[in-house]
């Protein structure tokens, strides 16, 4: 068996004179895996994603990506790591404002080499790299490209994002609740193309949300709360 | 590279703020620059005006209102010098040559000057230039004038052209000498001095006008002398305002200026021209520094207004941050981009305030040229000024980086949660 994409092994972690918030024994996303991690308000999940993310470190245990152990990094190493390696979606407006669609797009490769030349390798330019993502997930429109992120629609932007996630296909993406502000319609329709794309870019996704109802579609499911001892303590 | 344009972006997305920012800064800089130019000119343009001339002689009064108003046109003379008195200082064995000057009247707010044809031999302005006519020549009769470049200019004279004087030194006169017209006999070359709006005409002329005057006023009815009787008068004058002496060595300066100190016919005053300058600046510069201290506290005030705006934008501009750091931005990113967006702010402010400057320059120009004779001309920032706009540029840096630091500290904080 290959060894796991992301994993977790006795992480501790607690906010400064805060009790201990995560206390995850043992967690494991393989790669090209699709995971539905049940997470609600409160129950540590942001707090969970900025670790994943080598933003802030474990006060024990480890996350290792890549085979990787994130704590063995500098910060600075840890920053490029992760945009090297992983793709964000966040909850809503993950776009900036000031910029066009198709910038926004390319913001991960402005600040990796590496997200860069992969984009580059597979599709000649970076324009057409964003615009085949963005064609991929129903953004077919040319003229969309130029206009700037606050013209179109929530679940427009929602796209963007997720073609901004996988440009310069990052092992990993982190999708935070990114359904939220979606109808049910929408939502089914987001989860697939973000899907298909996930497939094409060979990524593995790490979707958090609260919404149980999407948790069938995925590979597997688990639920923070359930994965995290601290809480069990705290509800004792 | 990226990261400019990010910060230009993100700037153009607040561009009301961003707007009023560089507005704040370049109305401070403006500030700043005119008081430097006006300080840096006015020195420049005074101390060019006269050259040569050894000494400068009137009534006595301070030697620096006796400079004031015999070279530069600016007051009055509180009293003159008795004709005879000209006499005996200008035939001293050490004097080279006299110049007389007599004030007092005036053509629509231009200066009349009465003196002789020694005055377009020996007079030098700038260094050591000499004056020169672009039409016409000195004045030969009576009632011939030679003006200067601006009033030709100004008031579209030629040479042939009449005009009237008027007593009195305002630009409005309620007492013309209507009766005796000048005519234009010469026209001065640009000097860039108050020569250059100033009316020459002769001793002789001036004491035409007012040889049939009593007691300040026009003669009325059997007293009237017209313009040609008065040439059959002796018009030899009685009176006349200042002296300027140019001597044969420059080392008898002090030997002449304690004889005329110490004139026995009545009391009198020489100063040397450069002294008497220094002594104007010595009396100026505490203002100067005063107001340049001023404006810098203006351009603070600029930049402290700059760093409270970015300050401000910075809890809105958490998910901003939050979104840059999930595509991979370090913190040091966040902090150059605060610093590139108030370097962004201050430098457009700075090239705003040197537009202002320069237009503000166009239209005070005239004003300043005609009410305080000081000539501005459109020149390059000096080096003196650029060394001001790269100190408001190291200000500014140095302000952003509280800011800065601050989004630093944020988006360490922060990480990839987006607060709001």
């Amino acid at each position: 068996m290959t060894s796991p994409l992301l994993e977790l092994n006795e992480l501790r972690f607690a906010w400064p004179q805060q009790p201990v918030l995560l206390d995850i024994a043992h967690f494991r996303l393989q790669a090209g895996e699709r995971l539905f991690l049940k997470g609600p308000s409160g129950s540590g999940k942001t707090t969970l994603l900025g670790l994943l993310g080598g933003v802030h470190l474990p006060q024990q245990g480890e996350v290792t990506l890549l085979g990787q152990s994130l704590a063995s990094l500098s910060a600075r190493q840890r920053d490029r790591f992760r945009a090297e390696h992983t793709g964000y979606i966040f909850q809503m407006f993950n776009l900036l404002p000031y910029l066009s669609v198709q910038d926004n797009v390319l913001l991960p490769c402005r600040f990796s080499a590496r997200r860069k030349d992969r984009a580059l390798q597979r599709h000649g330019n970076l324009e057409a790299a964003a615009a085949h993502l963005l064609n991929g997930l129903g953004l077919s429109d040319p003229a969309l490209l130029r206009r700037p992120a606050t013209a179109l629609s929530i679940g427009q932007q929602q796209r963007v994002a997720a073609a901004r996630a996988l440009i310069g296909n990052p092992e990993l993406v982190i999708a935070d609740e990114p359904t939220s502000a979606l109808d049910a319609d929408s939502r089914e329709a987001f989860l697939q193309l973000l899907f298909a794309e996930c497939s094409e870019a060979g990524s593995s996704l790490l979707f958090v949300s609260h919404d149980t109802a999407l948790a069938p579609l995925f590979d597997r499911s688990l639920a923070l709360p359930e994965l995290n001892r601290a809480t069990h303590l705290e509800a004792l | 590279m990226y990261l400019l344009r990010l910060a230009l972006q993100s700037l153009n997305n607040r561009r009301v703020t961003a707007l009023l920012t560089v507005l704040v800064i370049a109305l401070s800089v403006t500030l700043l620059l005119s008081v430097e130019r006006v300080r840096s000119e006015a020195r420049a343009s005074f101390a060019s005006t006269i050259s040569g001339t050894d000494l400068i002689v009137g009534a006595r009064s301070g030697s620096v209102q006796l400079l004031l108003y015999s070279v530069f046109r600016i007051g009055n003379a509180t009293n003159n010098i008795r004709w005879d008195s000209y006499n005996n200082i200008s035939t001293l064995p050490q004097v080279k040559w006299a110049i007389p000057i007599s004030l007092g009247d005036s053509h629509r707010g231009f200066r009349v000057i009465g003196t002789d044809q020694s005055y377009f031999t020996h007079f030098r302005f700038g260094r050591d230039k000499p004056l020169s006519f672009a039409q016409g020549k000195p004045f030969a009769d009576l009632y011939d004038a030679v003006i200067g470049a601006d009033i030709a200019r100004e008031l579209g004279y030629q040479v042939g052209t009449e005009l009237v004087l008027a007593h009195g030194a305002g630009a409005v006169s309620f007492v013309e000498h209507a009766d005796k017209p000048f005519r234009v006999s010469g026209i001065l070359a640009k000097t860039g001095t108050p020569v250059d709006r100033a009316i020459h005409v002769s001793l002789q002329g001036i004491e035409a006008l007012h040889v049939d005057w009593q007691q300040g006023m026009p003669a009325r009815g059997a007293g009237y002398v017209s313009a040609e009787q008065a040439r059959e008068l002796d018009l030899t004058p009685t009176a006349i305002t200042a002296m300027l002496l140019g001597l044969n060595r420059r080392i008898d300066t002090f030997a002449v200026q304690r004889q005329v100190n110490q004139f026995s016919g009545e009391p009198l005053l020489a100063i040397m021209p450069g002294v008497a300058l220094q002594e104007l600046w010595s009396l100026l510069s505490v203002a100067e520094k005063a107001l340049l201290l001023v404006s810098a506290c203006v351009v603070l005030t600029g930049l402290v207004g700059m760093l409270s705006a970015i300050l401000g934008s910075l809890n809105e501009r958490r998910r901003e941050m939050a979104i840059l750091r999930s595509v991979g931005a370090k913190p040091w990113h966040i902090f150059s981009l605060l610093v590139l967006e108030a370097m962004a702010l201050a430098a457009a402010g700075i090239l705003l305030g040197l537009g202002l400057l320069y237009i503000g320059l166009g239209l005070a120009r005239p004003i300043l040229e005609q009410e305080y004779g000081l000539f501005m001309p459109f020149a390059w920032p000096s080096p003196a000024e650029l060394k001001l706009l790269a100190t408001i540029l190291l200000a500014s840096l140095l302000l952003a980086c509280i800011p800065a630091w601050r989004a630093y500290r944020l988006a360490l904080v922060d990480g990839l949660s987006i607060k709001t």
